[in-house]
This record gives structure tokens, C-alpha cells and sequence, in this order.
């Protein structure tokens, strides 16, 4: 509606200026003014995580936070992740292990997985799991899951590159 | 002509879905991208549970700029019939429910008005202005009390609440229980819950020629929603689309058909220009279709050796305000009647089985359907027929079980179970969980450091691949049970399957490519799946109830066996041989015998879509395009073993999973992989159902749980590591030899926890007979228990 206000936040690396009315949330702004509709929404309650993103390199809930509200940040989105011939080992390790299905929530898991590698490089299983424990995944009944962040953690301090 | 080429079904080939899913690429609903002037539907839901509407007034939603338009029950009226399940079943009280409701609301989350806009937001500030007057009016939301005669009518052509009474019984069913040693009588209750698919539920209605609307859909059930859409609109089916996207799980809410989407259609084609509406969870906990509200009494005639002569089942389930389409709301009343005998040897039986109506959210499908409950409670019998007798509960089993040798044997309800492995997956799973160690040290005590442990078993049978026949002998005539494949061999020599189904997750476009390029023999890189869309391929009954490879994989099947006869025909005639001489393998075609006459793939698709210089054999027609349809039988019958081991705190009641084995039987196996991801995800659902899933309305039909921070899911600290083991014992009754698996992992989590539970409290003798067992109930019983 009226009222807007320009915001500059930069989105995977580049910088967006743009024109948001204050209340428009964060993961919309991704969505639909951005068009990365790899952050979706599952709950708009701050439960589910299937919009988390890395809002200055730490995990946040897009749908808890209005874009006006995110001015001068910077975020990363999934479709930041892989380059155009490789997946992130990350993204590789959940194809091998089988570790979506639906693939919904994937995007949330996978930016809670780069958050814990990046912190702890070397998570035991329960670290892992307490590390996931926000993101809901209503399809693999998680043990994919933790087998493929497990791997992706060895194939990382192997030195591969994201 | 025969095919040697390696079979690639059985191995666990990755997914060719993950790439672009994993890229953040899918295109579920609302990623598509939409036209400039699509309009965004938001719905006004009723606060109350039963009410009369006495006024709505729109004046300042209009008001608003960018609102387009707000449209009451009766203005839908005009442009949907009321929908409805067809269900033909004696003494099934037919029912109808208004898109939109009119005058009266009958359940909390109830739509009784629409508003139009031109962005989501506006929608949803329109949605706030309109101005809605009810009068509450008396309410009963439970199932017991729905009966009662001074109870409130839900819904005018359902007299006294009762949707429908279901009975059975064989003839010497009371001279079972009159001669037998023992009678157990228990009740079971189980909790109302949903599934909760991560993606809510939304639809984008686009007019587009040559069709008059594309209708995108998060559906399992494209081709019974264009039917239904063009049915209640009063529309040429012939120009209707339906498209399924990607689909954010399903779990079989998403095989219901919905108001909104007859709504979000209607408004597309009368207001000419794309609509689209996005549901978010609130209104997703409201009202997708619920489950599970049942209540099972249950007694067991028995002889000293613990084998059940009769069975009696007193069944009661929740249908919720309207019977719900297109399945209606006997689906777990004849479900659950039908199903509980499960693997055993019970030949004198009887039921009576009903669907109730209350002021609650209609009932449908939910992975597992009444199986989790109807298991609870035969499993529960099993245990407590051990308990009383002092033997094993496992032993107990063993002793009824059907044993492989007598099968093919048709149940006591006329459900053919063609081949199996009850006896088999029992005794695996007790050695892979150490069932006999792990019961030696309870000998010790089942309280160790502070926690009661104990051991569940849940030995079942699960429905799968149900055809015509299954579904008339629930009465659901209209429910076809085929589906169909379309193969084609493209120009190239590469392959295009199309078939009836529409994935929510469990990777259709790897394992049917894997189905196809065996049946063919061609690599599985040729191949190429095609789902979801009713402009691409035949009409089939689609994706629910464990179906897609039994009717899907038995469909491309026919249709591919169907293309390798027409390759084999042109084959032979441009190497001057006879089709039956025709060797396939690794996408060439050669004589018996002498390789170096072959051809490849290409080179025939050439001919038959006349691209070089032969001719077609005399006869045969242009292209490579085949279809063919699959109806299975009856049902197809897979079964499993489940076995928990469960470690309850005595002090706070929380339930620990300490270990979980699975062995599971769904005939030949496609991919393996997939099939453990099933199960374990279902099992987790069972899990969160066991332990702490619960949709609450109170006495009023208020609801308590219209958030996930009230409704609770299992997370990755809840769902254990899993052992998993399969036996593979190929349907002989279906083509291709497969079970369906979709269903088993809820179904056998529920009762496997429940008797966990049950057997680590054992010495405390409390009776756990109900769920979800969260801590609260079960520090109570300890502690009434332990006085």
C-alpha cells in the first residue's frame, strides 16, 4: 500500500534496493519481490523452519522478520548454496543419504546445517540432532537427516570447498 | 523376444528429484509463477462451532482498496453445488456441505465468506473488516456423547448423529465366546490428530485456452478433483486441467477435495482472471480433514493356549460435520472393521461399526487410515491375552498367526491375503532387537536407574494397492482403482512415461523410470517420468493409500510390455526376422543369437515415426505410443513387524525410544532406499501420534491447538536410529509383484509404542489403553500406581 520504505539488504552476495511496505515479511520479500522461492513457508509461527535462512551468517525464521526490519543485513538463501555444475557438499550428502523427500523443508535444514558446520566442525550425533531439533521434517523421520550432516561434516573438513 | 538387460528395479538408485529440490528449485504451489493480475483469495472462518449466521457485513472489507470482491455462502451458491461423498452403504445417511457455509456454521474454522484482492496481504486485511454476527448455539463435539438423545443435531439429514452403523457377524460367533476357556474385554481410545504436511495446502485457478482453467493444486488426487471441479461447476470436464506441482507432503490430507478449491475455480472462471489462494497454518490445523477420533471396544475368546477363537469389535468413529469428499466419513468405520484381524487366524467374528457427527472438523485420510487404531487394539488383546496366561507376548502371536505355508488365505471379512511373511518378520525382528536378551534382563526388574523399560511388538497386515472391487465392498462405487501408464519411445529412441499419479515426496520420477527402463530394457538415464498433469496421459484413480506402485508400476508395466511388443514387430521386419527371435538389451535390439544384427532403439523409433527409408510393417500404425491401465485386486496386502523398546521416566513420565526394528514385507521391492525413507518417516508420524500429537477441541468446539506450538511434531531429538530389515515375498495376485509401503511405518509405530509403554509399566499394573501417551498421563499413572 502506501508508506513505503527503501530498503538495501544484500541477498546471496548482491546488493537489492528496494521499496517494501514495512510489514511485508522478510520471506515474502524473498519470494515474491526477489523471486527465491527456494525459502518457504510452513507455519508463518516461528516453529516449523522451513523459512530459515542466515541472516548475517546465523539462522533466523524469514517469517518472523519484516524486511524493513533487515535493512544493511546481509542474508543467504539456499539458492545460494550450490554453484551452477556442483551441489554444496552439504546438498550432496542429502541426495546420497536420502535425506528428503518432499523436499520442503529441505532448504531450512540445509541453512541450519551450514550454521552448525560452520561453528562446530566435528558434531557428534547428538549434536547434531539437538542442532535440528528446530526444524520439523514431517517426511524422513530424520535419521537420513543426521547420517547426511554427519557426512557432509567429514566431507567439509576434508577441505572440499563449498 | 525377450529382455536381458540388468534390472536396475531393487537397487537403490539415487533420486533424480533431489537436484533441483535441493537448489531451493522446486515448484510447489505457491513458488509458480503467477500472472500480474491474479487475484488472492482470503476466507472468513467461524470462531464458534455451531452457530447461526444472522448477519455478514461486507461494507468496509469493500471499502478497501484493492478488495475486489466478498462473497458469502449464498453467492457461491449460485456458482458450486454443494458437495458431497457418495458413499452406498445401507442406511448411510447422505449429506451435503455448502462451499461457503449458509446460515449455519458447524464446525470452529467453518468458511463462511470470501474476500477477492489484489494482493495476499489486502485479502487478508479485507478478511479482518468483515463483520460477522452469529448466534452460538448448542454444541457436542464427542463421539460418545453424540448419541445421546438430548444431543444437539449436527446436521439435518443425519438423524440422531449417526452417519452410519456398519454390522457383521459370522454364524457361530457367540457359541465362540460361549466355549471359550477366557474372555478379555478392553476399550481403546485414541486421539484426534492431522497430519501436517510442512507445505499447507493452496491452489492457483489460471483461464487459459484451450482449456477454459489450468487449476494448479497441492492434490494426491488430480483426476478425481478435475471430475469433482467440473461436476459441482457444472463445467465440461473436457475443459478443465488439473495440474499437480510439486507437492510439500501429503500424507492423505491432501486426497480430500476442499471448499477452497471449488471456491478458488468458480471465482477464476466468473471473474475471468487467475485467482490463487495460499492457506496458512491456522487454517490448516482448522481444516484439513482430521483423524483418528476412535474409540474401539474390543473383546477376545480365547482357550488356555492363548488362541483366539472369536473377536468382537464395537467401533466408533469421529466423521466430523460433513462426511468428507471424495472418501466420505465411513472411511475408517469400514477400515478399521474390516482390518483388525490382521495377520491372524481369527475365524469367528463380529462388528458393529459407526460413524458419528459432531460439531468438529470433517474426518478423512491419514497415512495408515484406521490401521494405527485398529492395531492398537488387536496388538493391545494380544498382550493382555499374555499377561493373563504368563506367556510371552511374542509367543501369543506366533500362536494365531496365519503361517506362510496356508497362504494364499482369505480373512474372516473375505480379504484375500495372496503371500506374506507374518511368522517370518515376527521372529527376525525379535532377533534383531534381541527380544529374548532384552527380556531376560527384565527379569531382573523393569525399573533400572530411574526408568521403567519395556518392549512393544506390533505384527500387522496393511492394506495397499486397493482396487475397484475394495473399494465397492466399502461403498465407494465411484472410486474407479485402476490407474494407467502411457510409454512412448520417442523419435530419438528415448522414453517418456506418463502415469496416473502425483507425488508428494516419495519419488515417483526415480522408481517408476527404474520400473519402465527394466520392462523395456533401456538404461535408466533414457527414461523419463511424467506425472501430476490430466492433459498428460489417461485418467487414473491416482496417489492415496499406499497405491502408486502396485497400480502405477503395474500400469507401466502393461503399457511398457505393450511398446516392446510394437519395437519387436518394426525390429524384426527391417532385420528380416520374426519378433519372437528379437533379443532386447541395453537399449539395442538384435536377432537371437547373432549380435551384430542390431539395431538401436533410435533406429526403430525411425521407422515407426517414419524418418527414414523404410516402411512400417503392414498393419502396424505410426509412432510408439502405448497405453494400458491397471486395476488390482481386491487389496494387496503387505505386512510388517515392528518391535520398540521404550524406557519410561519414573519420575517425569517422558518416554524414551531407546530402540526401534522394523521388518517389512511389501513384495518386490523397487528401490530400497525409498522404501526405508517411507518407513522411517512413517514411523515418526507414529511416533509423534504415540507420544504427543493431539488436536483438542473443549467442550464448547473451541479449539486448544491452532498452533505447532500446541500441536506438537516429533523432532530429530524425539525419532530414534532405526534397524530395518525386508523379506520380499512378490504379490502373486498383482502384475509386477509389488505391495504397497506408504502406510506401514505409521501403522505399526502406534501400537509397537503403545505395548512398549504398557509392558515397561507392566509390574504397576496400570492399564495404558489410550494415546497419545504423553508425560503428564503417564507420571499420573505411576504415581496412582506406586500410591
Amino acid at each position: 500500500m502506501t508508506d513505503e520504505c527503501e530498503v538495501t539488504i544484500t541477498v546471496n552476495g548482491r546488493n537489492r534496493r528496494s521499496r517494501v511496505e514495512p510489514r511485508r515479511l522478510l520471506v515474502d520479500y524473498l519470494r515474491h519481490d526477489l523471486g527465491l522461492t527456494g525459502t518457504h513457508i510452513g507455519c508463518e509461527q516461528g516453529v516449523c523452519g522451513a523459512c530459515t535462512v542466515l541472516l548475517d551468517g546465523r539462522t533466523a525464521r524469514s517469517c518472523l522478520h519484516f524486511a524493513v526490519a533487515v535493512d544493511g543485513s546481509d542474508i543467504r538463501t539456499v539458492e545460494d548454496l550450490a554453484s551452477l555444475d556442483d551441489l554444496h557438499p552439504i546438498q550432496e550428502m542429502f541426495h546420497q543419504k536420502h535425506a528428503l523427500q518432499c523436499g520442503f523443508c529441505t532448504p531450512g535444514f540445509l541453512l541450519t546445517t551450514v550454521e552448525l558446520l560452520e561453528s562446530t566442525p566435528d558434531p557428534d550425533e547428538a549434536a547434531i540432532r539437538e542442532a535440528l531439533m528446530n526444524n520439523v521434517c514431517r517426511c524422513t523421520g530424520y535419521a537420513n537427516i543426521v547420517d547426511a550432516v554427519t557426512e557432509a561434516a567429514v566431507e567439509l573438513r576434508r577441505g572440499r570447498q563449498p | 523376444m525377450s529382455s536381458d538387460t540388468h534390472g536396475v528395479v531393487g537397487q537403490s538408485v539415487l533420486r533424480r528429484e533431489d537436484d533441483y529440490l535441493l537448489r531451493g528449485q522446486g515448484r510447489f504451489v505457491d513458488d509458480l509463477p503467477t500472472p500480474l493480475n491474479t487475484l488472492h483469495l482470503a476466507f472468513v472462518l467461524s470462531p464458534f462451532a455451531h452457530a447461526r449466521i444472522t448477519s455478514i457485513d461486507a461494507s468496509e472489507a469493500l471499502a478497501l482498496d484493492g478488495v475486489v470482491d466478498v462473497l458469502t455462502g449464498a453467492d457461491l451458491a449460485t456458482m458450486v453445488k454443494p458437495i458431497a461423498a457418495q458413499i452406498e452403504l445401507p442406511g448411510y445417511s447422505f449429506n451435503t456441505r455448502d462451499v461457503l457455509a449458509i446460515d449455519e456454521v458447524r464446525f470452529a474454522g467453518e468458511a463462511v465468506a470470501v474476500v477477492v484482492a489484489e494482493s495476499q496481504y489486502l485479502a487478508e486485511d479485507g478478511m479482518e473488516l468483515v463483520d460477522v454476527d452469529y448466534e452460538p448455539l448448542p454444541v457436542v463435539t464427542d463421539i460418545h456423547q453424540a448419541t445421546d438423545p438430548a444431543a444437539p443435531q449436527v446436521n439435518p439429514t443425519v438423524p440422531g448423529n449417526v452417519y452410519f452403523e456398519g454390522r457383521f457377524a459370522t454364524e457361530n460367533v457367540d457359541a465362540g465366546f460361549e466355549a471359550a476357556a477366557h474372555v478379555i474385554s478392553e476399550d481403546f481410545h485414541s486421539n484426534r490428530v492431522t497430519a501436517v504436511p510442512i507445505e499447507p495446502r493452496g491452489c492457483l485457478a489460471v483461464p487459459e485456452q484451450p482449456a477454459n482453467l489450468v487449476f494448479y493444486s497441492s492434490t494426491q488426487i488430480h483426476h478425481l478433483l478435475r471430475t469433482a471441479l467440473a461436476e459441482f461447476l457444472d463445467v465440461a470436464e473436457s475443459t478443465l486441467r488439473v495440474v499437480v506441482p510439486d507437492v510439500g507432503g501429503g500424507f492423505g490430507i491432501k486426497a480430500a477435495l476442499y471448499p477452497e478449491e471449488f471456491v478458488c475455480a468458480a471465482l477464476a472462471l466468473r471473474l475471468r482472471r487467475p485467482v490463487k489462494w495460499i492457506q496458512d497454518r491456522y487454517g490448516a490445523l482448522l481444516t484439513d480433514v482430521h483423524a483418528r477420533d476412535n474409540h474401539y471396544r474390543v473383546d477376545a475368546a480365547f482357550d488356555d493356549d492363548g488362541i483366539v477363537g472369536a473377536l468382537r469389535a464395537e467401533i466408533r468413529t469421529n466423521g466430523g460435520a460433513y462426511s468428507a469428499v471424495p472418501f466420505g466419513c465411513t472411511l475408517e468405520t469400514t477400515g478399521g472393521a474390516r482390518m483388525i484381524v490382521g495377520p491372524y487366524r481369527i475365524t469367528e467374528y463380529e462388528y458393529t461399526a459407526t460413524a458419528v457427527a459432531t460439531h468438529t472438523a470433517p474426518i478423512l485420510a491419514y497415512r495408515g487410515v484406521a490401521q494405527p487404531v485398529c492395531f492398537m487394539a488387536i496388538e493391545g488383546i494380544m498382550d493382555r491375552i499374555a499377561r493373563r496366561l504368563e506367556l510371552d507376548p511374542a509367543e501369543v502371536r506366533l500362536r494365531n498367526m496365519v503361517p506362510t505355508a496356508e497362504l494364499p488365505w482369505n480373512n474372516v471379512v473375505g480379504v484375500r491375503y495372496d503371500t506374506g511373511s507374518f511368522v517370518e518378520s515376527l521372529e527376525l525382528a525379535m532377533e534383531m532387537a534381541n527380544y529374548d536378551e532384552f527380556r531376560a534382563s527384565q527379569a531382573q526388574g523393569r525399573l533400572v536407574d530411574g526408568k521403567y523399560r519395556g518392549i512393544g511388538i506390533c505384527s500387522f497386515t496393511e492394506v495397499s494397492g486397493t482396487g475397484a472391487p475394495g473399494w465397492r465392498a466399502r461403498g465407494l462405487s465411484r472410486l474407479p482403482g485402476f490407474d494407467s501408464g502411457t510409454v512412448k519411445v520417442e523419435p530419438t529412441g528415448k522414453v517418456t512415461a506418463f502415469v496416473s499419479h502425483a507425488h508428494s515426496g516419495q519419488g515417483h520420477f526415480t522408481t517408476f523410470a527404474q520400473v519402465v527402463a527394466d520392462e523395456l530394457g533401456v538404461p535408466l538415464s533414457d527414461v523419463t517420468v511424467v506425472e501430476g498433469d490430466t492433459a498428460a496421459g489417461p485418467y487414473g484413480t491416482n496417489t492415496f493409500a499406499s497405491r502408486s506402485a502396485v497400480t502405477g508400476g503395474g500400469a507401466l508395466i502393461r503399457a511398457s510390455e505393450k511398446a516392446r511388443l510394437k519395437l519387436a514387430r518394426i525390429a524384426a521386419f527391417m532385420l528380416e526376422s520374426t519378433p519372437e527371435d528379437i533379443v532386447v538389451a541395453d537399449g539395442q535390439m538384435h536377432v537371437a543369437g547373432v549380435p551384430s544384427r542390431a539395431l538401436s532403439f533410435a533406429e526403430v523409433a525411425e521407422t515407426a515415426y517414419a524418418m527414414n527409408t523404410f516402411d512400417l510393417p503392414e498393419g502396424e500404425s505410426f509412432g510408439i505410443e502405448e497405453t494400458d491401465f491397471y486395476d488390482p485386486p481386491l487389496v494387496t496386502m503387505a505386512n510388517a513387524t515392528h518391535i520398540a523398546q521404550v524406557a519410561v521416566d519414573a519420575a517425569d513420565g517422558t518416554v524414551d525410544i531407546e530402540g526401534y526394528v522394523v521388518v517389512h514385507d511389501c513384495g518386490r521391492v523397487i528401490n530400497p532406499m525409498i522404501v526405508d525413507g517411507q518407513v522411517m518417516g512413517g514411523v515418526a508420524q507414529g511416533i509423534g501420534e504415540a507420544l504427543m500429537e493431539e488436536f483438542v477441541y473443549d467442550s464448547d468446539g473451541q479449539v486448544r491447538t491452532a498452533t505447532l506450538m500446541d500441536y506438537l511434531l516429533p523432532s530429530s531429538v524425539d525419532v530414534p536410529n532405526f534397524q530395518i530389515a525386508h523379506i520380499e515375498s512378490p504379490s502373486i495376485d498383482t502384475v509386477g509383484g509389488f505391495k504397497g509401503v506408504g502406510e506401514g511405518g505409521l501403522i505399526g509405530a502406534v501400537p509397537s509404542i503403545v505395548n512398549a509403554v504398557a509392558d515397561a509399566l507392566a509390574d504397576l499394573e496400570v492399564n495404558v489403553n489410550t494415546k497419545p501417551l504423553r508425560p503428564a498421563l503417564l507420571s499420573r499413572l505411576i504415581r496412582e500406581a506406586s500410591g
